[in-house]
């Protein structure tokens, strides 16, 4: 059964939030997801997560935060 | 309650050589600005109107702020607008290159007093501030992001229109165009160009920056919502209230004038409490110059409130210079140096982890602008103005605070050159 691994990327300095989801990214099984939780919305990312042929969707909330479903 | 995945790919982020010929340019002039310091002498800050001060005023408003501010917006619209701007790498090329003829020529125009050169540089500077305008307009209006600082930066560009094209104006009539009153267009153009371009676009940059890299709480809400639209309201009417019969024409400037420094006020005293309540209790050196930036804005304000209430201090030629120190020098210069020493490293980071195969990661953040280089610099920038200040007081002080800052705008370029070359090598 696919699993869905959730890291709260909020608070940390930048490029830390890119470094975590892409160190996770590499060891994540096919079919798995990531959802990354963060306090604004990562345009840098989805270029690299374009080029790298990942699929994402990203969520916003009434409190201000984003989520965003990253699989492959 | 899904966002629709916004269309940004590598491909359309800017090249890292669209920001890096602005910023690797701006110090560049810092360190004209510091010949023009060492050459001129004290007599270059006996008034406001001198032409010495003049060009040494525009050498950092155009050659160093508007150097740096354009090529970080034209990064930054992607990035925090997620409009990634068309023909980027032509209309960096389009920009640039004029922008950096345009502020010689007038520069020199006005320190030679030359006509001439005034009448020529309206070209270049014209066609570089609107091709950047039509461009920034084009990828703000594709925006799907609404928030207070794409707010901030579509106010702030409207400012920049208003104090480019008043200023244009302005070398007309100097050049023998126009015929118009020479003081009110003045205030005006120094108005719009410091508390609405660089004030405006500091304050909506902040809103996304300061909580990110100095890990502080997000700028309130009830603050962000009005404040960048208040400002911008209250220099409408700024710049409105002198067409009013007497006495509202007096009060009218007055009351806006008095509403702009409480804004701003406001600002800079939330940036600092928001710098007391940050996560991580770290000094780095952009919350060093950000601080710097903040306090020198608050002295600024409490300058200008006591030169309103003082006749004497509003009558001393040497207050608009001192308020042009605090306000251009340690305020603006010192906030757009904080980010350079975040953004210049983050940028290299970036551009070499979408290079780099995944085996080989890209050097962390502090490897790229190593922190003893930027610490030194940021005292030189405090020796700087400080002796700035100082020559207020003590005019021969001018000496060495023309060789500071000539020393200054060396590190500054040095550091950022070094960024540049690690980036080069490791891309290659």
């Amino acid at each position: 059964m696919a699993a869905e691994i959730t890291l709260d990327v909020r608070g940390l300095e930048p490029p830390e939030p890119m470094v975590k989801v892409l160190d996770a990214l590499e060891t994540m099984p096919p079919g798995d997801s990531l959802r990354m939780v963060h306090n604004r919305e990562p345009f840098p990312l989805y270029g690299i997560l374009q080029q790298d042929g990942y699929q994402y969707r990203t969520e916003t909330f009434a409190d201000g935060h984003f989520e965003i479903v990253i699989w492959r | 309650m899904n966002a629709p995945a916004s269309g940004l790919s590598l491909e359309q982020a800017p090249p890292i050589s669209v920001p890096f010929r602005f910023f690797l340019s701006a110090p560049l002039f810092l360190l004209l600005a510091a010949l023009l310091v060492l050459v001129s002498g004290p007599q270059a800050l006996a008034s406001r109107w001198t032409p010495a001060l003049l060009a040494l005023t525009h050498l950092i408003t155009l050659g160093f702020l508007s150097m740096t501010m354009i090529g970080a917006l034209m990064q930054q619209l992607p990035v925090v607008a997620g409009a990634p701007m068309r023909r980027q790498q032509v209309v960096a090329w389009m920009v640039h290159i004029p922008l950096l003829a345009g502020t010689l020529m007038l520069v020199s125009g006005l320190f030679y007093s030359q006509t001439a050169l005034l009448r020529l540089a309206i070209f270049p500077l014209g066609f570089a501030f609107s091709t950047f305008l039509v461009a920034a307009a084009g990828s703000l209006s594709a925006s799907q992001v609404h928030h207070a600082t794409t707010r901030a930066m579509r106010f702030a560009g409207t400012a920049l229109a208003l104090a480019a094209g008043l200023g244009i104006t302005l070398a007309g009539t100097l050049g023998g165009y126009f015929n118009l009153p020479l003081n009110e267009l003045i205030g005006l153009h120094v108005g719009w160009g410091l508390l609405g371009w660089v004030g405006l676009l500091v304050m909506g940059v902040a809103y996304q920056v300061v909580p990110m890299f100095q890990l502080t709480p997000a700028y309130p809400a009830r603050l962000t919502r009005w404040l960048g639209g208040s400002v911008f309201l209250l220099l409408c009417g700024w710049s409105l209230a002198p067409q009013l019969p007497l006495p509202l024409a007096t009060w009218g400037t007055s009351l806006t004038a008095a509403g702009l420094a409480i804004g701003f006020a406001l600002f800079a005293g939330t940036t600092l409490y928001l710098h007391k309540k940050r996560r991580r209790k770290l000094v780095d050196v952009t919350l060093r110059f950000w601080r710097t930036g903040m306090l020198s804005l608050l002295a600024a304000i409490a300058l200008w409130t006591t030169a309103h209430l003082t006749s004497a201090i509003a009558d001393d030629p040497r207050y608009p210079i001192a308020l042009g120190i605090l306000f251009m020098f340690g305020f603006a210069i010192s906030v757009v140096i904080g980010m350079l020493y975040k953004i210049v490293p983050f940028l290299v980071w970036l551009h070499l982890q979408s290079r780099l195969p995944r085996d080989k990661p890209a050097p962390n953040m502090k490897q790229i602008i190593p922190d003893h280089g930027s610490r030194r610099h940021w005292w030189m920038h405090m020796a700087t103005l400080l002796l700035l200040l100082g020559s207020m007081a003590w005019p021969q002080l001018v000496y060495p605070a023309g060789l500071s800052l000539g020393l200054a705008s060396c590190m500054l370029w040095l550091n950022l050159l070094a960024a540049t070359r690690l980036y080069r090598q490791l891309a290659r």
